[in-house]
């Protein structure tokens, strides 16, 4: 069953120097209980993405247009189109995040009982013991030791894995059907990234809930998406199910991520591999194919077609698609 | 900082006519007064400077208090122009009458006079108050003239033997009790003086010489409760707030010719912004007040016209009149022992220049020609020789001494011409004086080539570094006024070694000596009129020798509510007629 | 808790000894003689003035003067003999022979005013400051902001003498809008309707001045804890902008509010000079000021370590109260 569909999602973002073209006429979907890998470097959109989708970008600053329509409980609605104060409700309820950085995403003044309760009680009328109790359910299966005390602590009382795990909590409290986790891992040492990654997928499949993960690395990616989304500079560029995508990668950017990621399978022969260049200037995107300024096969494909005309998302076998003029048409 | 703050002295024939060029006729008291109501004054200051009579040395607030709470043995009488120089008997049945060559003066107490208390007043309580002057840590600030009259020996350190009624260590109180004695029925008081003093009765104006009850003295916190002897008593006074004066039940109109007592209550607004305070008067919002400070110079334009007369609705409640001070700047005549360098100073100076940083001649005064004022009548007369005299300098003049001074004094041309030497001139630290000071060594420069050099000292300690003739410089600024309405109280205070204020430490100069015996036959001058003639033909010795450099003859201005009746200006004291306002 | 409480006490005691002592010694090396300051303006006889300095203790060596300040504050002190005896109890700060009273009274009486005046003043501009901040902050670069902006450098630039001066001459003298009052203080606690109607307008000033910075002060701090990552948590769990503003970001927008607001008070409780001048209220300001124009020596150092035990204790209290506010820093 498909939760979640975006429909030629664009967000831009007037600013006094010109139109940055954050998200580009992006369309895809997320079913139940399956997990969606969107991976690109920073400003490649991914980010953007899923906060148009909460309605987490004041509506000032952006023009949003396209649709997003996820399978709520009482039917279908767009996330993108329906009043602000209506999405609320299923902010934090059907749809959850945790995001990158858990130094900064608790509020320092406040003990993490009292905000998760708070995230409990704003969308359940119920008695605060009654949250209260859920609380310390939750952390105790984020694995946070003696909860029932702990919930009156301070975030700056835990290392930073340790409010990870607080911040899932907070997250999965009213059992939502979709998390979006942006960068989760990103900020921790890289022995709790591989628990908190772990931690995921055990709640993942404990809650059944889709679940919709934003890294920029590919080694994330692989244990732990069923698909993948490879964003560039606003746009998808390739979109495969995790095996298909490491096993042929399409688009050279892909390729590139590919070989920038350590592999205990592949002998140690060749060094890392970096794409060379810079993200382009979301303001003022190169002509033609985005990437092609950085792309090491242009010359593939003839008469300098990379930089005058930009490829199609196409499909390239079953739920494979790749944004390339290479082996197009193939 | 520009005046000694003493009280005053008078005019005889010139203030009519002077009140009538400054455009300030006012109303007569007599006629048309009315009693009730409550008279608000408003001040600036945050109290008064003191309120007990023992220390009490201003014009204005010796004016006040004597109108309103404190008695003394004579007064001045209650009149506009040379009338309020006569002295009245007061507390005592007539001026006093003197013997032994005017050096034992005997006054008695009128029937029927008490204090607030209702407790009468007798000789013991006057001879008390008096006695309180000796305490000088306790009674500051007040005038010390019992200290220098009476007939009580000095110490080695040059102090009394007695030393005022709070102490009993090495306190000589039987010299006190020789000096001053009372009469069997404790009526008349007696004062023994060390010389003869003719007109101790204007010093007994004074009210150093009130009745102070023993019993309720309280030394220095005294002067927050003073107990009254007159018509009013004070029921309240705060410091930054205000002081209450409402009727003295126990004072007996029969007892005080003097007095009229016409509001119910007085009241004295402190600690005021100025400018609140002067807009409270010139918008009329507070018809039944007066202000007791010095208009802001910024109003005075709203006030008066460029001639300096109270313009519109003004002609009947504002003032424009000389006050009993003249400003000058005394010289060190021993650091300028060189009368032509003194000249060249006198004749260099830019008077116009600084005439017009002090709001110009219709409010600042006119130029003076000595230290004896106009208003003074018998004791001046128009000095000469000072014929080269120009407003804005006179360069030709100045250089004529300066070449005189090069052959006649060469050590203190030497001095004076030096850029890296100069002239030291001590001022008082303010805004106001730091733009004379510019005027003046621009103009010493350019019109006579001395260079002049400043000592800005702390206004509020300027008079006690100067008075330390060690530490005094070449010049210093200053400003007197007589203590009464004789030059007596100006010329040996101001030019003889044991004057109190003797800041051109001219002594050691030769023509001293013949000063000094003029000095002293004038003093004991019986004639009135020929004493007068020795203090105008003094004041032109002085002049003659430029012992100092003459200043302004200063104006006063004063402002008051429509509601306001009987104002006029009371010559001795320089104030107004606070006794005689009455309620419209 | 306690334990850091009584820690700060006795470092503040310590303080308050140097300030004092530092105090005493500026003044014993000014160049003026405090004897021939007793002597009155034109007093130029060494006979009095030795005299007076003897009798008033200014001939004892600097220590032993200091020395007996410091007795008179645990047992009091006297002053004078006879029937001119002066009796301070403790703690005594002296007696100022130019005001006629002990200096511990005069505080006392000054005290309460520059409180009131104070207290008054910033519950004003809190309200103004805090408020108007929040609301340029939320509806930024619109109307509201625009006005607040223009408040803001009015406020900031106008000084206070000249806005008080303003208000009495204009809305008190010219038009009549308030009475001028019939006195220059009323205690609260004996009417506290014309105790407010007396310091309204220097409320005024005061909270026009301080609430221009807290406007802009408040509104940047807003716009900046808006931008914070917890606060799009907040989001995302879905409260309402309502709770958002009101729990989430003011919370930590105000938390650095409290220590400067608490700074502040500090320093007007030292003495708002100028807002005392101009409304003629008897405060700590003004008692400071005119004891320096008159070398009032007691008033002088009794105002200044006033200020100074102010201003400590100030800070411990902010100290405690922002570690209430932010987990961050509280003290084991």
């Amino acid at each position: 069953m498909t939760l979640l569909t975006v429909k030629n999602l664009t967000v831009e973002f007037p600013t006094p120097d010109g139109l940055v073209h954050a998200v580009h006429d992006t369309s895809f979907s997320v079913s139940a209980g399956e997990t969606l890998a969107i991976v690109g470097e920073s400003g490649s959109g991914k980010t953007v993405t899923n906060l148009a989708l909460m309605g987490l970008i004041p509506k000032r600053t952006a023009n949003i247009t396209g649709s997003a329509i996820f399978e709520s409980d009482n039917g279908p609605v767009d996330l993108l189109s329906i009043d602000r104060n209506e999405l609320r409700k299923y902010r934090g309820k059907d749809i959850a995040m945790i995001f990158q950085d858990p130094m900064s995403a608790l509020h320092p003044f406040y003990t993490i009982g009292d905000q998760i309760i708070e995230a409990h009680q704003v969308h359940n009328q119920v008695d605060t013991k009654i949250s209260k109790a859920r609380t310390i359910e939750l952390l105790e299966m984020v694995g946070i030791q003696g909860a029932a005390t702990r919930l009156k602590s301070y975030p700056h009382q835990f290392s930073g894995g340790m409010r990870q795990r607080v911040m899932i909590a907070m997250a999965l409290v009213n059992n939502p059907s979709l998390l979006i986790a942006d960068e989760p891992t990103t900020a921790l040492d890289v022995t709790v990234q591989a628990q908190i990654l772990k931690l995921l997928s055990d709640l993942q499949k404990e809650f059944k809930m889709a679940m919709i993960l934003i890294t920029h690395d590919m080694g994330v990616v692989a244990g732990t998406a069923d698909r993948v989304n490879v964003m560039y500079a606003g746009r998808i560029v390739e979109s495969a199910n995790v095996k298909d995508l490491y096993a042929n990668p399409l688009m050279p950017y892909t390729q590139g991520l590919l070989a920038s990621v350590p592999r205990m399978d592949r002998p140690h022969t060749n060094r890392l591999s970096a794409i060379p260049g810079q993200p382009p200037s979301m303001i003022a995107l190169p002509s033609g194919c985005s990437f092609n300024p950085r792309c090491g096969r242009k010359n593939e494909v003839g008469a300098s077609k990379c930089e005058t005309q930009m490829p199609e998302l196409t499909s390239r076998g079953s739920e494979h698609f790749s944004r390339c003029f290479i082996g197009e048409g193939a | 900082m520009a005046k000694v703050k003493k009280s005053t002295g008078i005019a005889i024939a010139a203030v009519l006519a002077l009140a009538v060029v400054a455009g300030g006729l006012i109303q007569m008291s007599s006629g048309g007064s009315s009693k009730g109501g409550t008279i608000t004054y408003l001040t600036h200051s945050e109290s008064w400077t003191h309120a007990d009579p023992n220390r009490n040395y201003t014009g204005q607030h010796l004016a006040w208090f004597s109108s309103y709470m404190h008695r003394t043995l004579t007064s001045y009488a209650r009149a506009e122009g040379a009338a309020g120089s006569d002295v009245v008997a007061d507390l005592a049945t007539d001026t006093g009458r003197s013997s032994n060559g005017n050096k034992t003066w005997e006054f008695t107490l009128r029937d029927g006079v008490s204090f607030e208390d209702g407790s009468a007043i007798t000789c013991e309580d006057v001879k008390y108050g008096v006695s309180r002057t000796f305490a000088t840590d306790v009674i500051t600030d007040g005038p010390t003239y019992a200290i220098g009259m009476l007939d009580i020996p000095s110490a080695e350190d040059g102090s009394s033997v007695y030393k005022g009624p709070y102490t009993t260590k090495d306190n000589d109180t039987a010299a006190y009790d020789k000096a001053v004695t009372c009469s069997a029925d404790n009526k008349t008081i007696t004062f023994n003086l060390k010389r003869a003093v003719g007109d101790f009765n204007y010093t007994t104006t004074y009210l150093s010489f009130s009745p102070v009850p023993k019993a309720q003295d309280k030394g220095d916190a005294y002067d927050l409760a003073p107990v009254s002897s007159g018509p009013y008593k004070i029921e309240k006074y705060k410091s930054k707030d205000e002081m209450v004066l409402v009727r003295n039940t126990n004072w007996d109109k029969k007892s005080d010719p003097i007095r009229n007592a016409f509001p119910d209550r007085i009241v004295v607004r402190f600690g005021l912004a100025e400018e609140v305070r002067d807009q409270l008067i010139l918008n009329d919002s507070e018809k039944n007040s007066m202000s007791l400070d010095s208009v802001l110079p910024t109003n005075l334009p709203t006030v008066f016209d460029d001639a300096g007369n109270p313009k519109g609705d003004f002609a009947t409640r504002a003032i424009n009149v000389y006050d009993p001070y003249v400003t000058y700047s005394a010289v060190n005549v021993k650091k300028l022992p060189c009368l032509d360098i003194r000249k060249a100073i006198y004749y260099a100076r830019d008077y116009a220049g600084l005439e017009q940083l002090s709001g110009g001649a219709a409010f600042g005064g006119d130029p003076a020609d000595g230290v004896i004022k106009p208003l003074m009548g018998l004791d001046y007369a128009k000095v000469t020789g000072l014929d080269e005299f120009k407003r804005e300098g006179n360069p030709e003049a100045a250089k004529k001494y300066m070449d005189a001074a090069k052959t006649a004094c060469p050590d203190v041309y030497a001095k004076a011409t030096d850029p890296k030497r100069g002239i030291y001139f001590d001022f008082a630290d303010t805004d106001t004086n730091k733009k004379q000071a510019a005027i003046w060594i621009d103009s010493m420069k350019k019109n006579a080539g001395i260079t002049m050099k400043f000592n800005f000292i702390e206004a509020g300690s300027y008079y006690a570094v100067v008075l330390d003739q060690t530490k005094q410089g070449d010049l210093s600024r200053a400003g007197w006024a007589p203590d009464w309405a004789n030059a007596s109280t100006v010329i040996p205070e101001l030019f003889t070694e044991a004057g109190g204020f003797p800041m051109s430490q001219n002594w050691g100069d030769p023509a001293y000596k013949a000063f000094k015996e003029k000095s002293d036959a004038a003093l004991a001058e019986p004639d009135r009129k020929k004493q007068g003639k020795m203090w105008a033909e003094l004041n032109q010795y002085v002049m003659d020798q430029m012992w100092v450099i003459p200043g302004v003859f200063s104006k006063t201005q004063e402002i008051w509510g429509s509601g306001l009746g009987g104002v006029f200006f009371w010559e001795p004291q320089g104030a107004p007629s606070f006794g005689d306002i009455f309620i419209k | 808790m306690f334990a850091y409480i009584s820690r700060r006490l006795a470092v503040s005691f310590f303080i308050l000894l140097a300030a004092s002592f530092a105090v005493y010694v500026i003044f014993a090396f000014l160049p003026f003689d405090p004897a021939a300051l007793t002597c009155g303006k034109n007093c130029n006889d060494p006979g009095i003035i030795e005299a007076n300095r003897r009798r008033l203790g200014y001939d004892l060596p600097f220590f032993t003067q200091y020395f007996l300040f410091l007795k008179g504050l645990f047992f009091g002190r006297t002053f004078g003999e006879g029937a001119a005896l002066i009796n301070c109890p403790a703690p005594s700060l002296g007696y100022s022979f130019q005001q006629h009273a002990c200096v511990t009274n005069l505080i006392g009486e000054a005290l309460p005013v520059t409180f009131s005046l104070a207290i008054g003043a910033i519950v004003m501009w809190l309200a103004l400051g805090i408020g108007l901040g929040i609301l340029a902050a939320r509806f930024r670069g619109r109307i509201v902001d625009r006005l607040s902006t223009i408040f803001v450098l009015i406020g900031t630039s106008l000084p206070t003498f000249l806005t008080g001066l303003l208000l009495l001459v204009f809305v008190v003298i010219r038009w009549g809008l308030i009475p001028f009052p019939s006195g220059n203080y009323t205690s609260f606690f004996e009417n506290p309707f014309e105790w407010a109607q007396i310091l309204f307008l220097p409320w005024l000033t005061l909270a026009f001045a301080y609430a221009a910075l807290y406007t802009r002060f408040v509104r940047s701090s807003v716009i900046d804890t808006s931008n914070e990552d917890y606060i799009r948590t907040a989001r995302a769990k879905g409260l309402s902008e309502g709770v958002i503003l009101g729990k989430h970001t003011l919370r930590a927008a105000l938390a650095p509010i409290a220590t400067m607001a608490g700074l502040d008070f500090a320093g007007l409780l030292g003495g708002a000079i100028l807002t005392e001048s101009v409304f003629n209220l008897p405060g700590l300001g003004r008692l400071a000021i005119s004891a320096v124009t008159k070398y009032d020596l007691p008033i002088i150092v009794a105002t200044t370590l006033l200020a100074a035990f102010i201003v400590v204790m100030m800070n411990l209290i902010v100290d405690i109260l922002y570690a209430y506010i932010d987990p961050r820093v509280r003290v084991a």
